[in-house]
């Protein structure tokens, strides 16, 4: 029995490493013609691994089986990602934006996902959180730690206001309040004076952490790795956190409340579902992750302008959640990742990046309304 | 006093630019119940196809060859076709698959709509980020009226949306068509058992709107003389903004509530000291009271959810 359980972990190591190893490689490619070759590749794992039943039995029943070892070795490959990227700082960089982007997905999925709100204003929240840490740092010198907290917390207050106004309202009238919200927080942003106006904020302090300043190189195990290694793991614990508190929610009472809402809000409110409370719980914890995400942005570029937040910021995170799979988490992430560096792999295409989104936006919707990774049936063990 | 009637003709203007969107989003409503985010772009498209047409036609010396009064109207009824036919086939595209799916769907579709429709005006004119300067096809005099500066343009512009709001109102009427369209628009399904053709019928009514929505979008480029390809994204939310607050579905509400848009954005911007760059937060906080506390617009009928 042991030496089967060790062969298959084994097994589930080894195509954990494949996987890994084969993202490194993607990622460290830079002409358009490989990656396209590398995105076939991709592809056509992905169709073998639908169309192979036996195969995707196996590996399924595999991670399911060993699932701490899963997500253990996971965490370890993605730990050791800067130590593969030392010698360029710029994957790593694309690896933070992936992150950031992923917690502002994953707090849109609890709207867009779970309870079938829609919200254009997440550039908003991001924004607000954005600003908010930025000028505490600039004026007061107050640490990033505590503008995280501050600036999330801030972003939260702003969600519960625009929540008020979208509770009288649904489905077209609450798109554009939403729209008209982001719009308007935009505009304050490019008008107010102590804002910085169109120029925005310059010269936010990077944070330290016990004496170590995020802006210096990181030595690990004697290796010196590039700044955005602090970063990086300052990311990867955030993405971690919200992984965490999103899985919780969704698995909670609240959750299911909110999947209630999204399935029949009248039925729901039948039910003694407070309705009004859930939505606007939903926007809250939204916009908080919004605002943590544009706290340790403002703080890891070292300079914002209205520009950051704009309306088109909202869309790419609506569309990293369509892509993804609404509701499932883990889709959500993979959406977020794909969509932050897939354009980067297309840089010949920048141009094309904003008509690309509305593209796959449209599409996706057509051809698989669920997403890449659907949202998973709720199932309860039975008690016996 | 003369600052006050300036002002009323600005205010004017503007609301006659935000009721031709606004019909447009409250016939498509009145049709399909759909909101379609992305009209804005569309009858930015409308002044972005006259461009196009004047560029053309210069090359081929029609300019100087017909005379104005000849020429504009031909323009800009050309763009008037041509953009309502890229209306319906939106409709046809992105909007028809979504008939029977969850509102959530058209409503993402249609802003990724909006996105798309933007960007390919962008990459497809040199420079396509800045502001393109567009034809002066309306004569440029101006006269004054008790200290009162008209510019002729805006007589023009004004009169032309009368003239075609009446006559758009005269088709819903009187015209069996226009029948067709405020049948679907009470009842679809009873006007399908009716021998109504739907699809015709809402095919139709993209053309009727979007066409309407081009003459907005040419309204803006003749009043500022530049069009920029990102307009369309404030003009669709503000021509929206303007059918809510008329109430969504009733197209004489477009009326009112494209007024009132204008009258408090020209306002606050003459009358609010410093309020100028503000003048869209204003519109907005408008809107914004309206959905809190008349969700139905000041025409529109108060709809009870049926379970």
């Amino acid at each position: 029995m042991l030496p089967r359980t060790i062969g298959r972990a084994v097994i589930l190591l080894a195509v954990e490493a494949f996987f890994f190893i084969l993202f490194a490689a993607f990622m460290k490619t830079y002409e358009t013609g490989k990656v396209i070759a590398f995105l076939l590749f991709f592809i056509g794992l992905g169709v073998m691994f639908k169309e192979w039943e036996k195969a995707r039995l196996a590996l399924t029943g595999l991670f399911k089986e060993m699932k701490i070892l899963a997500g253990a070795g996971f965490v370890a490959m993605l730990l050791t990602l800067p130590f593969i990227f030392q010698s360029s700082p710029y994957l790593i960089h694309i690896c933070v934006m992936a992150g950031l982007f992923a917690i502002l997905a994953l707090g849109l999925n609890f709207q867009l996902g779970s309870t079938n709100v829609v919200n254009f204003a997440t550039a908003a929240s991001y924004g607000i959180g954005a600003y908010a840490s930025a000028l505490l740092a600039v004026h007061f010198h107050i640490s990033f730690w505590l503008g995280l907290l501050v600036g999330g917390s801030l972003a939260s207050l702003f969600g519960l206001l625009l929540g008020i106004p979208c509770m009288k309202t649904k489905d077209y009238y609450l798109s554009l309040v939403t729209i008209a919200f982001g719009l308007i927080i935009y505009i304050l942003l490019n008008n107010f004076s102590w804002t910085g106006g169109p120029n925005g904020i310059p010269n936010i302090p990077p944070p330290s952490l016990f004496g170590h300043s995020f802006k210096e190189p990181l030595s690990l195990f004697g290796y010196q790795l590039p700044f955005q290694s602090n970063y990086y793991y300052l990311i990867f614990l955030l993405v971690g956190g919200s992984l965490v508190v999103a899985h919780r929610l969704h698995h909670s009472r609240v959750g299911l409340t909110w999947n209630a809402i999204r399935e029949d809000e009248i039925a729901a409110r039948c039910h003694g579902i407070d309705v009004t409370w859930y939505k606007i719980l939903a926007f809250c914890i939204d916009a908080f992750f919004g605002g943590v995400a544009g706290t340790v942005y403002s703080h890891y570029i070292g300079f914002i302008s209205p520009e950051n937040f704009a309306f088109i910021v909202s869309v790419v995170v609506v569309t990293m959640v369509i892509l993804g799979g609404m509701d499932n988490v883990f889709g959500v992430i993979i959406g977020a990742i794909l969509l932050t560096i897939l354009p980067e792999k297309f840089r010949a295409f920048e141009d094309f990046r904003v008509l690309i989104y509305g593209l796959i936006v449209v599409t996706m919707l057509m051809f698989r309304p669920q997403g890449l990774f659907p949202q998973k049936m709720r199932i309860y063990k039975k008690e016996s | 006093m003369a600052e006050i009637f300036q002002q009323l003709i600005n205010a004017l203007l503007l609301g006659c630019t935000y009721t031709l969107i606004a019909i447009g989003f409250n016939l498509f409503f009145g049709a399909l119940n759909v909101v379609h985010f992305s009209h804005g772009d569309v009858c930015i498209l409308g002044a972005f196809m006259t461009l196009i047409l004047y560029g053309l036609a210069k090359l081929l010396g029609l300019v100087t060859f017909l005379p104005g009064f000849v020429f504009v109207p031909l323009l800009i009824l050309t763009a008037m076709i041509l953009t309502g036919l890229i209306g319906t086939f939106f409709e046809r595209v992105v909007i028809r698959p979504f008939r029977y799916a969850p509102l959530l769907m058209v409503l993402v579709a249609t802003v990724a709509l909006g996105m798309v429709v933007r960007e390919t005006v962008r990459l497809s004119f040199p420079h396509g980020s800045n502001p393109q300067i567009f034809p002066r096809i309306l004569p440029q005099t101006s006269f004054q009226l008790g200290g009162v500066l008209i510019r002729l343009d805006s007589l023009i512009i004004f009169g032309t949306t009368i003239f075609l709001i009446s006559m758009m109102f005269l088709f819903i009427k009187r015209t069996r068509i226009g029948a067709a369209i405020r049948a679907v628009s009470q009842d679809t399904e009873a006007a399908a058992m009716m021998g109504i053709n739907i699809d015709r019928t809402v095919a139709v009514t993209f053309l009727i709107g979007s066409a309407l929505g081009a003459i907005a979008g040419i309204l803006i480029g003749a009043y500022n003389n530049i069009i920029r390809f990102d307009m369309g994204l404030m003009g669709g939310v503000k021509g929206f903004s303007a059918a809510v607050v008329g109430g969504l579905g009733n197209v004489y509400g477009a009326i009112i509530g494209g007024l009132i848009l204008g009258f408090v954005e020209t306002f606050a911007a003459a009358f609010i000291p410093g309020g100028t760059p503000y003048t869209d937060v204003f519109a907005f906080l408008v809107v914004i009271f309206f959905l809190i506390f008349k969700p139905s617009g000041i025409l529109g009928e108060k709809v009870y959810e049926k379970v």
